[in-house]
């Protein structure tokens, strides 16, 4: 009995020194490889925009965190952001606020969410699946919407606030900046953050302990959504336009891996949403330095596809079968 | 007892019900559609235009018997685009830039699915990662290494090779009978091999099928190469067809497969479908869905939003076929 | 029959030790060919784990194995097969998309160019199965037979290697009476074509029925034994539990009853509760006695909404009058223990803070809608204090306590809802004796305090230390209830009471 109670704090304890220490190992060489080949890498202004590039994914990462950790996957997500962009993109494009634009995309994004809550929630289909369907739906629904063109001309006053540097720090950085300490709290500190660990632990157990499952897991796709139109704002900003290619499903990658970089498990239950916006960080300075290094974008999808089936290897192995 | 009798009775009715919208439920969808399109356009109900829509059927149908096989052992393989696009586009290389034969470059391109299939089958397997993450991360992961080795170009195919794509016997397509018979080779595999029943044992549940005796590991492994080659062999023909690799070859693919799949009535919670009929459905749906909307003048970029829509309500009725069925009589 | 003969399987000295348990000491037992033994024993007496010994899925320590005179070593199920060892699990193996043929023959088609060969498994199915007398179609997808058939389908795949030993695993638990009698037919035509039947299960009534032997175990070893007509069920219910050293009651039983709290009336779901009645009052531990498989767990999860009822009512005092509540609004009143403490008790990788806090997170909310953590971190040292929970902190992680700890911490958890009624279900399985006392004394300090406990245990002396009443369940019903007085020969006789009178019947008839 006691040689069973105490097997998993050090199987798990291992796992999570194993996973930091090779996350660390991974950091500390592409930062000394960039030190020598590529010193210029090291600007502030670099760094900043670095910060600035994964401001987006990681919104995306707190979205994919709080649904994996309450035991499910979003995997439509990219495409919600692209179309809820596309949808808040037309609404500026034809002269509207900027303001009333990013509710659009706000709630477009939620209202996604939820669909594909109900899905699970309620009609208890496969996550997975379902949000492969949705996402292929949406996509389709952003190439038909745009016929393949981008939606531009949004108005100034949309730029103006968000690619400002107030304090010198870029208004994207500050709003993912309180996105993860909102979602932080949300997380740890209310009773929807509690109740999504419980169900993602075990939705048997925390349906005996009273918690409403269906109704955690409806609002975490809910949020999830709402983290697809945020990021929506912010890249239809950074790029100046809107177009269903905002949801290419190499972004799915990068959000699944900065996702479990992070420590996210894709089991439910564990996982903070800061380690996992740090993943984000982890992946886009990955992407860059390879970049930087003179490797192709497709050698880094491979090397994230590793990455993935790397960490989730280690942590099968170190969690033991489910 | 008369009570639960009765109880029991209204309960395999209800189940009878959602198992006849289920069962037939697709087929009525699909001869309405047929009627339909044929009486509002001109084009549509042609023997050409049926004949292609055969031939535009013919990659999907191969790719999705070997994802019908996954299915069946209640996986998943979304990597079947990607490594139907990597295969293909190394066996064109071996054509365009070693000069190999087609035949010996493209046997190679088969064997390439098979290595594929293993890597997923070994990190399912061996690694124990979920195959759904797994063949996510190679699905992209495969592409990366494709648009790689083709440095993103697009690899003209030699004339023999494109005759071969578009080759007829009277009116039917070469491809179509090749599939036809893979269709129908998988079909028999799945139904009447040894090999075929146990797979669909693990998808009854891979712990029972543990319990009996049954040697799962090699099984699952087994399983995701033959879909790795049969993704291969589908590519060779998407490829043949267009007459050259591009970097859009097997995008999306993955999806269209597990939806054509989920349509034939094969059930994502495995060890429920038949081959031949559920594949043979599933495809038609989609390619008449694309084909018609095609005929009426519509956005071909709807064609997404429709056959997304299909999905979906094909994925509900699979969830609700598989509630009743794990919750069979009083438990 | 062939009583002088020596027996056909005889199972010697078995040991077998698991880390910290002593699963099998010096256990045997003897079988004859056409007859069935019963092996009963209640709930870790080693009964499935000598069975398991037979089916080579476990091996033994110590001990010898002989059938039909030669000492055979079985290392794997499959060894136990080719000595014609079959076991028939109370889990079905069932593959319910295949066909019955394909079932039975799955991991062994006979097949002719590759292709199964139809032909062969039909017509081989079909033997066995006229062999059972059993009626249904080689081709029948088995998805869409009753449990019942599966049963059968089940004894098929273990009769295709034409075995001369059968185990059956609590055969009868699903099944419902006319199924059950032709399990019993075919268990008598295999006794007929000289098969030794092994027949394990909770059931009194059965084995009176269709054994001829019985051996009974009890921590381990087997206790007793010989034919079937030396015994009364009774007696073997005495041999099961042992006669127990009540000790002292932690707790006086009422004297008289106070005002009701929960009424259930007609409460029903298929075979498993049928026509549930009683009521529960203020202040009182009710003991809910009875074997495993009489349907107390089944009542407990039907009560609170975690499995589905097909009717009944049920209603509950708010402190005005009884009226009418559904399961699920139950639940949110209801401090419940589930008998699966770590797989739906606990959720093991959280904090014993978070553990029990859990349900009541709501209170320590502030404006804002954020939990407020001290007075959380207050009630969790409160629990922990209370309830002397050990921990190195209120943050070490559930699944790291120990086994008493960690039912403290469920306990706790829905002591801090300061519910007015809990369900207990087998709190004490699995704990030592001292934290089994203190899990006791917690249930005691709970009705005094005027909390109403239903307690479910298969422990008689644990019961008799704290019950002010006893409501007996047998096969999914309630028969009998009993006073907080009753003796153990009272609480003995209750569950064989049913089997007694049912033997009677079928005497006279």
């Amino acid at each position: 009995m006691a040689h069973e109670a105490t097997m998993p704090r050090l199987s798990a304890g291992f796992g999570r020194h194993a996973r930091s220490v090779l996350i660390l190992a991974l950091a500390l060489g592409i930062a000394t490889y960039l030190w020598f080949y590529a010193p210029s890498f090291y600007r502030t202004n670099n760094l900043i925009n670095v910060l600035v590039q994964s401001s987006s994914l990681a919104v995306l990462c707190i979205g994919m965190a709080v649904v994996m950790i309450g035991g499910g996957i979003d995997l439509s997500l990219p495409a919600n952001m692209a179309l809820s962009a596309i949808l808040g993109g037309f609404y500026m494009a034809a002269g509207g606020s900027p303001l009333i634009g990013s509710v659009i995309m706000l709630a477009s994004g939620t209202a996604i969410g939820m669909l594909n809550g109900v899905a699970v929630a309620y009609l208890k289909m496969i996550p997975f699946v379902v949000t492969l369907a949705t996402m292929t739906v949406l996509n389709g629904l952003s190439v038909w919407l745009t016929n393949s063109t981008s939606v531009s001309g949004f108005p100034e006053s949309f730029f103006d606030v968000m690619l400002a540097r107030p304090w010198g720090v870029p208004t994207p950085v500050i709003i993912v900046a309180v996105a993860i300490f909102l979602a932080s709290v949300l997380m740890s500190s209310t009773l929807l953050g509690r109740h999504v660990y419980a169900v993602g632990i075990s939705p048997k157990a925390a349906e005996v302990a009273r918690v409403p499952v269906s109704r955690t897991l409806l609002l975490g796709y809910g949020l999830a959504g709402l983290c697809a139109g945020l990021t929506a704002i912010l890249l239809s900003a950074r790029l100046g336009s809107a177009s269903a290619n905002m949801g290419v499903d190499s972004v799915v990658l990068d959000i699944v891996s900065a996702v479990v970089v992070g420590g996210v498990s894709i089991y439910g239950g564990v996982g903070r949403i800061w380690a996992a916006a740090l993943g984000a960080v982890f992946i886009t300075l990955l992407s860059n330095s390879l970049n930087l290094l003179g490797a192709s974008f497709y050698l880094s999808l491979v090397i994230k596809g590793v990455v993935i089936i790397g960490f989730i290897a280690l942590d099968t192995a170190f969690r033991g079968r489910r | 007892m008369n009570e639960t009798t009765n109880k029991t009775a209204l309960i395999s009715r209800g189940g009878g019900l959602i198992d006849l919208a289920t069962r037939f439920g697709f087929p009525i969808v699909l001869v309405l559609m047929f009627v339909a399109l044929s009486s509002s356009t001109n084009s549509f109900f042609t023997l050409d235009n049926q004949m292609s829509m055969l031939h535009a059927m013919a990659p999907i149908v191969i790719i999705a018997s070997g994802m019908a096989l996954v299915v069946m052992s209640g996986k998943l393989d979304i990597s079947v685009g990607s490594i139907a696009f990597l295969s293909v586009a190394l066996g064109s290389l071996l054509i365009k830039q070693a000069g190999w034969h087609p035949v010996a470059a493209y046997t190679v391109t088969l064997l390439i699915g098979a290595v594929l299939g293993a890597v997923n089958g070994f990190i399912v397997v061996v690694l124990k990662v979920n195959p759904l993450i797994t063949t996510l991360g190679t699905m992209i992961a495969f592409r990366g290494v494709a648009l790689q080795v083709t440095n993103a170009n697009v690899i003209v195919l030699p004339d023999e090779v494109r005759k071969f794509g578009n080759l007829t016997f009277g009116p039917v397509f070469a491809d179509v009978l090749i599939a036809a018979l893979v269709l129908v080779a998988v079909h028999v595999l799945h139904e009447r091999t040894s090999y075929g029943r146990q797979i669909t044992a693990i998808g009854n549940g891979e712990t029972i099928a543990a319990r009996i005796g049954l040697p799962v590991g090699r099984l699952v492994f087994t399983n995701f190469v033959l879909c790795g080659v049969l993704a291969a062999f589908g590519g060779i023909f998407a490829a043949a067809q267009v007459g050259s690799v591009t970097t859009f070859l097997g995008q999306g693919l993955e999806f269209t497969a597990v939806a054509v799949v989920v349509v034939g009535g094969i059930s994502l919670f495995g060890g429920q479908g038949r081959i031949l009929g559920g594949v043979a459905l599933g495809a038609l749906t989609f390619e008449m869905i694309r084909n018609g909307l095609n005929h009426l003048g519509a956005n071909p970029y709807s064609y997404k939003l429709f056959g997304g829509v299909v999905i979906f309500i094909a994925m509900y009725a699979d969830a609700l076929k598989a509630r009743s069925r794990k919750s069979p009589g009083g438990g | 029959m062939n009583t002088s003969a020596s027996p056909e399987l005889a199972m010697t000295g078995i040991s077998k030790t698991f880390p910290g348990v002593v699963a099998l000491d010096q256990a045997h037992l003897s079988a004859r060919a056409g007859e069935a033994t019963a092996v009963m024993g209640a709930n870790g007496a080693g009964k499935s784990t000598l069975m398991n010994v037979l089916g080579g899925v476990t091996r033994p320590d110590a001990g010898s194995i002989e059938l039909c005179g030669t000492r055979i070593d079985i290392a794997s199920p499959r060894d136990a097969a080719s000595h014609g060892i079959a076991f028939v699990h109370q889990e079905l193996t069932m593959l319910p998309t295949l066909s019955v043929a394909e079932n039975i023959f799955i991991d062994d088609f006979p097949s002719k160019g590759g292709l199964i060969d139809r032909a062969a498994i039909h017509a081989r199915c079909q033997i066995i199965l006229d062999r059972l007398g059993c009626t249904i179609s080689p081709d029948r997808i088995v998805g869409e037979l009753s449990t019942g058939d599966r049963q059968m389908i089940e004894i098929a795949r273990a009769m295709r290697r034409e075995p001369r030993v059968i185990i059956f695993d609590e055969p009868t638990s699903s099944l419902t009476q006319p199924e059950k009698r032709r399990l019993f037919a075919v268990i008598e035509s295999l006794k007929r074509d000289g098969a030794i039947i092994l027949y394990i299960t909770h059931f009194l009534d059965e084995i009176f029925e269709i054994c001829e032997r019985v051996s009974v175990m009890r921590g381990g070893r087997t206790v007793g034994g010989g034919s079937i007509e030396t015994f009364k069920p009774v007696d073997i219910v005495r041999l099961m539990l042992g006669e127990v050293d009540v000790g002292t009651r932690l707790k006086a039983p009422l004297d008289e009853r106070q005002k009701t709290v929960l009424e259930v009336r007609g409460l029903a779901r298929g075979t498993a509760l049928q026509d549930i009645n009683f009521d529960l009052y203020v202040g009182e531990v009710v003991g809910l006695w009875g074997l495993l498989g009489a349907g107390r767990t089944e009542l407990a999860r039907a009560l609170v909404g975690l499995d589905p009822i097909d009717h009944g009512t049920i209603r509950w005092h708010d402190g005005t009058a009884l009226r009418p509540i559904s399961p699920h609004a139950l639940h949110k009143l209801t401090g419940f223990v589930t008998e699966d403490r770590r797989g739906e008790g606990l959720l093991l990788p959280l904090s014993v803070n978070d553990n029990l806090a859990l349900p009541s997170l709501k209170r320590f909310l502030n404006p804002w809608g954020l939990l407020n953590r001290k007075p959380q971190a207050a009630l969790a040292d409160t629990m922990i204090d209370r309830l002397g929970i050990k921990v190195s902190s209120r943050e070490q992680s559930a699944g790291t306590l120990s086994g008493g700890n960690q039912q403290k911490v469920v306990l706790g958890r829905w002591l801090a809802t300061e519910p007015r009624l809990f369900i207990l279900d087998e709190p004490t399985r699995g704990l030592d004796v001292s934290a089994k006392t203190e899990i006791l004394k917690l249930t005691a300090e709970l009705a005094r305090s005027g909390a109403t406990v239903l307690l479910i245990s298969s422990e008689i002396d644990e019961l008799m230390r704290i019950c002010d009443r006893y409501l007996v369940m047998v096969r999914g019903a309630i028969t009998a209830e009993l006073p907080g007085s009753a003796s153990h020969a009272e609480l003995m006789d209750a569950l064989s009471a049913p089997v007694a009178s049912h033997m009677t019947q079928r005497a006279r008839a």
